[in-house]
């Protein structure tokens, strides 16, 4: 499965917004077999910050373990900055392709 | 080159606030306005530009007086929804500007900060609600300010052993913590002096009476005495 991040907005910023996109997404991860990627794609997202991605990376990272991929973070200093601090407080770093 | 004056009416319109309260900072001596012959209040045009410029003194005077002035609607967001939609603003208007590569990254340090300022005072706000949120891109800097309990009291609830607001900020700039207990959070200000390593972006943050200074030259954390404020009070240049 692959997640669109910048369907949630260009903006991912607030840790309230982080929190209701990642609710508003689980009914969609039901169909996720138990051995599939997912993928998120960051196309798109002009600013990520560590609160938005924090509600919704972290619990997504839990529930999927190394199966969860990120794509496309190069162009984008904020994702970048920002996957660098969730990886300092999280056991496991982010895989990313 | 004669002045340009303008009409109290316009002078609200580009302050974005009530006539009423411009008689009001006519009488107080924040704003003077000129008296026509007849009577009439007027401005000159020049003015109104340097008193809309002069962000940083306006956010410091919200911050610093015990009766905070009335702020103007263009920079004060009583709520988050308003400081994530002025912030959508400003990502927009630093995009098209072309004039920053890492546009984002400031765009993340304000939204960090400001949204710092609405989750740990939600319900708790001592007095007037909100953020003051301003940037001014010709001057390359962005202020924000809130009149919330500040770094110190936010932290004390899960480090009652801190007592000054250095040792507070000095905690919130290093470690990760939160003054939101049981969730997991407080990585907003580690975040923020992360990008000021890499980055050409300078920032001032004072909480209570710690002003602390960090620059690309300046990473270890050097925080000096200054007259109180309430809250926080932010400047960021780049």
């Amino acid at each position: 499965m692959r997640i669109t991040l910048n369907k949630f907005g260009d903006i991912l910023i607030a840790r309230q917004a982080g929190k209701e996109s990642f609710a508003a997404f689980q009914p969609s991860l039901k169909s996720v077999l138990p051995d599939e990627e997912v993928e998120i794609d960051f196309s798109g997202v002009v600013t990520f910050s560590p609160s938005w991605g924090d509600e919704f990376l972290t619990p997504l990272h839990k529930q999927h373990g190394d199966k969860l991929i990120l794509i496309n973070i190069e162009n984008n200093p904020s994702v970048k900055e920002t996957l660098k601090i969730l990886d300092g407080i999280s056991t496991i770093p982010f895989k990313v392709k | 080159m004669p002045d340009e004056f303008i009409s109290i009416g316009d002078a609200a319109r580009l302050l974005d606030v009530s006539i009423d309260t411009l008689r009001r900072w006519d009488e107080s001596g924040k704003l003077k306005a000129i008296r026509t012959s007849g009577g009439h209040r007027v401005y000159r045009k020049h003015d109104i530009e340097i008193f809309l410029n002069d962000l940083w003194a306006i956010a410091s005077e919200w911050v610093s007086s015990s009766a905070p002035p009335e702020l103007p609607n263009s920079v004060y967001c009583p709520t988050s929804p308003v400081f994530q939609a002025r912030l959508g603003k400003m990502q927009a208007i630093l995009k098209d500007a072309n004039a920053i590569e890492h546009f984002s990254l400031l765009v993340a340090m304000a939204g960090e900060i400001g949204d710092n300022s609405f989750a740990h005072n939600l319900g708790n706000w001592p007095d007037v609600p909100g953020v003051l949120f301003a940037f001014d891109i010709n001057k390359k800097q962005i202020i924000l300010a809130d009149r919330g309990r500040g770094v110190l009291k936010t932290l004390k609830r899960v480090r009652p052993e801190l007592v000054t607001h250095e040792e507070a900020l000095r905690v919130a700039f290093t470690e990760v913590v939160t003054g939101r207990e049981p969730e997991k959070r407080g990585n907003g200000l580690k975040f923020v002096r992360n990008i000021i390593q890499d980055y050409p972006i300078d920032l001032l943050f004072q909480t209570g009476d710690a002003l602390l200074e960090l620059n690309r030259k300046q990473i270890d954390l050097r925080i000096i005495q200054r007259p109180p404020i309430k809250g926080c009070l932010v400047f960021i240049t780049y």
